[in-house]
């Protein structure tokens, strides 16, 4: 665990609001749906998702290794082209098989 | 009206702009620390594009887990979500289950102590719940 990941508590906030932007729209599809029911929406705004700390832990492992494997097959295209500094045309190479990847 | 909410959405986008910005450094130091285990340079605005794509992964990933969550009838977000929303991909399913595992493995003295009390409140919440519910 010595490598260097992502804060916990950065993804978590970066979790958060997602989590609060998408609770949010939730609240106002439902108010213009139903307006003369207050009772559900304070209720679904105190059921805001949260994540348990390993959880979290895993989250920032999954986006190290997404930032891992772009770096590597990246060096890989670039090594093959004798290379010694990765740029732009060696990302774009490798992206699309990346990102169907994750 | 419209102004408050302007200013709501701009909070937000203030708020958003920051996040990536710290994710941008911690993505930075991750990408050359493999750069360089790889015997490579790496160009900054390449370490840029992949840190915006990270972060985009990272809402998609929050949306993915939130439901994934809300599927399992659970309003809190746990291993078995992040594992799922690999699902994929088995090698990075299999990586990740294993990474779980030395996580549940590390700490399972703490857990378990920590997990007697929090049960005994769940209990109660589940012989609250039936009544208010009808």
């Amino acid at each position: 665990m010595e490598e260097n990941t992502f804060e916990p508590e950065l993804i978590r906030a970066i979790f958060k609001l997602v989590w609060e932007r998408r609770a949010a729209e939730r609240e106002k599809n439902q108010l213009s749906e139903t307006e003369a029911e207050a009772g559900p929406s304070t209720s679904k705004r105190s059921r805001l998702t949260s994540i348990n700390g390993n959880g979290l832990k895993l989250s920032c492992e999954l986006l190290r290794v997404f930032v891992t494997e772009a770096i590597q097959r990246a060096a890989t295209i670039a090594e093959a082209e004798g290379s010694l500094k990765i740029e732009a045309t060696h990302l774009e190479r490798i992206l699309p098989q990346l990102l169907l990847d994750f | 009206m419209g102004s408050d909410v302007d200013r709501g959405e701009e909070e937000e986008e203030a708020a958003s702009e920051l996040l990536r910005d710290r994710f941008r450094l911690c993505t930075i130091s991750i990408a050359e620390a493999e750069a360089k285990q790889n015997g490579m340079e790496i160009s900054q605005p390449i370490v840029a594009c992949i840190s915006d794509l990270a972060f985009k992964y990272a809402q998609q990933l929050a949306k993915d887990v939130e439901l994934f969550a809300q599927h399992a009838g659970r309003k809190s977000v746990n291993m078995e979500d992040v594992i799922l929303s690999a699902h994929r991909n088995d090698h990075l399913a299999a990586s990740l289950r294993s990474f779980s595992n030395d996580l549940k493995a590390k700490e399972p003295q703490s857990e378990r102590k920590r997990k007697k009390n929090p049960k005994k409140e769940n209990k109660a919440a589940e012989d609250v719940l039936p009544i208010a519910d009808p």
